[in-house]
């Protein structure tokens, strides 16, 4: 009994001194703001321009700090958890924009919708980006920049068989026969696909008019087998067993695309517009980039739009972070992320690189709180896997996962 | 007790005396303070105890009972919704195919890990001691190293482009493993996670094992010989009945890391393929806590897990004890 006493005492000062140690975090110095953006930033022609937007915001606000923390995608949300339950989070923070549903539905950042006009370039953002960054009408998140996905290939092998840029999927089939024919390797992929790179599959189902889940009245509903997006997983199973010879169960980042195109593995691969900068110095000079053509001659596969909008969360100085956000998203400064090879938020500075142009025709996942948990679970992936391993037919794959959607996305 | 000092004669004198009622220390403070005294030298341990464990675990009981998602995070403060926590795992059909999984994993690796490492710390003893020395320092440079390296190098040997496992298979003809898939299915994916578990696990179990096997006398072994019982019939009737008690403690020690295990499963079979068809309970309360920020729900799969090991380490414990009585 005596024991329990004790024990129930020590248990209660414990919690009190737990209480009291997080209550005291929180507190944040005005003459400071601190912005977390993702380590892509570091690099070091990517810097100077967050430099110069520092050094924008405080010409406006001199004296006060902006602390500039790098973070890297696999843990930054982990972190971001938990510096809002210890009150602590930063003013700004950079989001990937399939990240940003789930926190905008959980109310973690704050409401820009009335800074919106006075933010650079605010009428002329990015369709797809600009789309990420809203949530029940309301503003939350400022598009940063964005990056598209496209097919490298190498331009010796292409003109040793004879082949252009294709300008439809069934020409694109028909060059990767050829190409097959002509390198005779091992493991030789005329286009390299990973198995279970979902970002390429379901550019198939949009590009024959499906997708993945649809709202209707409040309820979300799978929509993968419905009869278009069923057409489009097919015509994947079919252009994948042709074209690639990457494991049916590898995603696209093990081993990236580029390590396998290095090895001299590959005539082409899919994948971001920047893996340009990893085909190995022997293949530099005969790499070049085209938009991944659709099943329509003449037109471009929607891709996926990849990208950053950029927020306040809740406890950060929204004043001051709206600020920098301002400074940041300048018209100079995005003219300087374009000329890196980003794609800026707005349409007024967009060009004719390959990145820009695979940009005009994009889709993008569905806005749901719980997407995020269609990504970790790996439903499309394991469907995926299904179908090109014949465990099940693409009807069955694409219902079980479409059903799985359902649940996910009304749970 | 004290022993008495009374001589055997004057017992009924003694008896014959006015019994002092029952015999009790006086009240005074300097008892009180020698009765602290034990409680005092535990105290440090039971407060280290309670902040460590126990308050966590008071924290993840209120949580398990509370819908504790983003939201709640973000404006600190949980709302108690009662079971509903535990009545929406319990309904939930991933949840069973997860448990009746991980128990079969547990099993297969349970007893893979104690029969190869008693088999090996058996094979230890027969050896000549250099050999014995380089099978032992292989065994602790294998104890010894990290579970998230060894991942790494279970993934380059069984790599699909360019795995050395690959590549030895079909250079000793034993078939054409060329770009050989060895985590096609989600058999396949947890067989490898077995293979890697209880290679890690065998070091512990037969260096135990091995320490254990010292203490069979010789004379035993060697009389039950003389009788011309069969190398069987020694290990079964004079060996094992001696190594028993440390085979039981390795047991369920294996049974609490192997239902539990996380890094092995999470990492080989790698964050962008763990989904309901391959989960074990380690990797399931992770992605339904964490990944899906639902801390609520995951608190209540920690508390169904913790009293699933209870209730088998129960099991374990009580029959160990008893072993300790009768023998």
């Amino acid at each position: 009994m005596r024991a329990r006493i004790i024990g129930a005492v020590v248990l209660v000062g414990a919690a009190l001194a737990v209480v009291a140690s997080t209550a005291s975090g929180g507190t944040q110095a005005a003459n400071s703001i601190t912005v977390w953006l993702q380590t892509d930033a570091q690099a070091t022609n990517w810097e100077p321009i967050v430099k110069a937007a520092n050094a924008a915001f405080q010409k406006d606000h001199p004296g006060v700090a902006v602390n500039v923390q790098y973070q890297t995608w696999g843990n930054h949300l982990q972190k971001l958890d938990a510096s809002l339950a210890g009150g602590s989070a930063p003013d700004v923070i950079e989001m990937g924009n399939t990240e940003m549903t789930k926190y905008m539905a959980a109310g973690a950042f704050q409401d820009l919708t009335s800074d919106k006009a006075s933010i650079p370039n605010s009428s002329t953002w990015l369709d797809g980006l600009a789309a990420s960054g809203r949530y029940g009408g309301k503003l939350y998140g400022v598009p940063y920049y964005a990056g598209s996905r496209v097919i490298t290939y190498r331009t010796d092998l292409f003109k040793k068989a004879g082949l252009k840029v294709p300008t439809s999927l069934a020409q694109f089939a028909a060059n990767a026969k050829k190409l097959a024919a002509q390198n005779k390797q091992k493991g030789f992929s005329p286009v390299y696909i990973a198995g279970e790179d979902w970002y390429v599959a379901m550019s198939f189902v949009y590009d024959f008019g499906g997708s993945i889940a649809t709202q209707v009245s409040g309820k979300w509903k799978g929509t993968l087998a419905s009869p278009r997006s069923i057409a489009g997983l097919t015509a994947f199973k079919n252009f994948w067993t042709t074209a690639s010879r990457a494991r049916k169960t590898a995603d696209e980042n093990t081993p990236p695309g580029y390590d396998v195109y290095k090895q001299g593995l590959a005539a082409s691969m899919t994948g971001q517009a920047w893996y340009s900068c990893c085909v190995g110095d022997q293949f530099k000079t005969v790499t070049a980039q085209f938009v991944m053509p659709s099943h329509v001659k003449g037109q471009p596969m929607p891709g996926f739009l990849g990208g950053s909008d950029l927020a306040v969360p809740v406890g950060g100085n929204k004043a001051l972070g709206v600020d920098w956000i301002k400074a940041y998203t300048s018209t100079a400064s995005m003219t300087s992320l374009r000329a890196i090879g980003n794609i800026p938020n707005t349409t007024s500075l967009l060009g004719n690189t390959v990145n820009e142009r695979a940009a005009k025709k994009s889709w993008f996942v569905p806005t749901a709180k719980n997407w995020v948990n269609v990504e970790n679970g790996n439903i499309l992936r394991n469907m995926l896997a299904q179908i090109l391993q014949g465990r099940l037919t693409v009807k069955q794959a694409a219902q079980s996962a479409s059903d799985n959607i359902t649940s996910v996305l009304n749970g | 007790m004290t022993p008495d000092p009374a001589p055997h004669g004057a017992a009924a004198v003694v008896e014959a005396a006015p019994l002092p009622t029952v015999r009790r220390r006086p009240f005074t403070l300097q008892a009180v303070g020698r009765g602290a005294v034990p409680y005092l030298l535990v105290a440090p341990v039971v407060v280290a105890i309670v902040a460590i464990l126990g308050y966590p675990l008071f924290k993840l009981v209120t949580l398990s009972f509370q819908e504790y998602g983003l939201p709640q995070l973000i404006q600190r403060h949980g709302e108690w919704v009662g079971l509903a926590n535990y009545r929406s795992v319990l309904s939930d059909p991933v949840f069973w195919d997860t448990l009746v999984r991980t128990l079969v994993f547990t099993a297969a690796n349970v007893l893979l890990t104690m029969v190869l490492g008693t088999l090996i710390a058996l094979l230890l003893v027969r050896l000549s001691t250099p050999i014995r020395i380089l099978l032992m320092t292989g065994l602790v440079l294998v104890w010894s190293m990290p579970a998230v390296v060894a991942v790494q190098v279970w993934f380059w040997i069984t790599n699909y482009q360019n795995g050395v496992l690959n590549y030895v298979l079909t250079e000793m003809h034993v078939g054409d493993f060329f770009q050989h898939d060895w985590y096609s299915s989600p058999f396949s994916q947890l067989a490898m996670v077995t293979a890697l578990i209880v290679w890690g696990a065998i070091p512990f179990v037969t260096v135990s094992v091995y320490a254990g096997l010292a203490q069979v006398p010789g004379e035993l072994v060697e009389a039950a010989q003389i009788d011309g019982a069969s190398p069987l019939r020694v290990f079964r009737d004079v060996t094992f009945p001696i190594l028993k008690p440390i085979l039981l403690i390795l047991t369920s020690l294996s049974i609490i890391w192997d239902f539990g295990v996380f890094t092995q499963p999470y990492l080989l079979i790698g964050a962008s393929h763990v989904d309901a068809s391959n989960y074990l309970m380690g990797v399931y309360v992770y992605i339904e806590g964490y990944a899906h920020s639902e801390f609520g729900r995951g608190a209540a799969i920690s508390i169904l897990m913790l009293l699933i090991v209870a209730v088998m380490s129960v099991f374990y414990v009580r029959r160990m004890v008893r072993m300790e009585e009768t023998g």
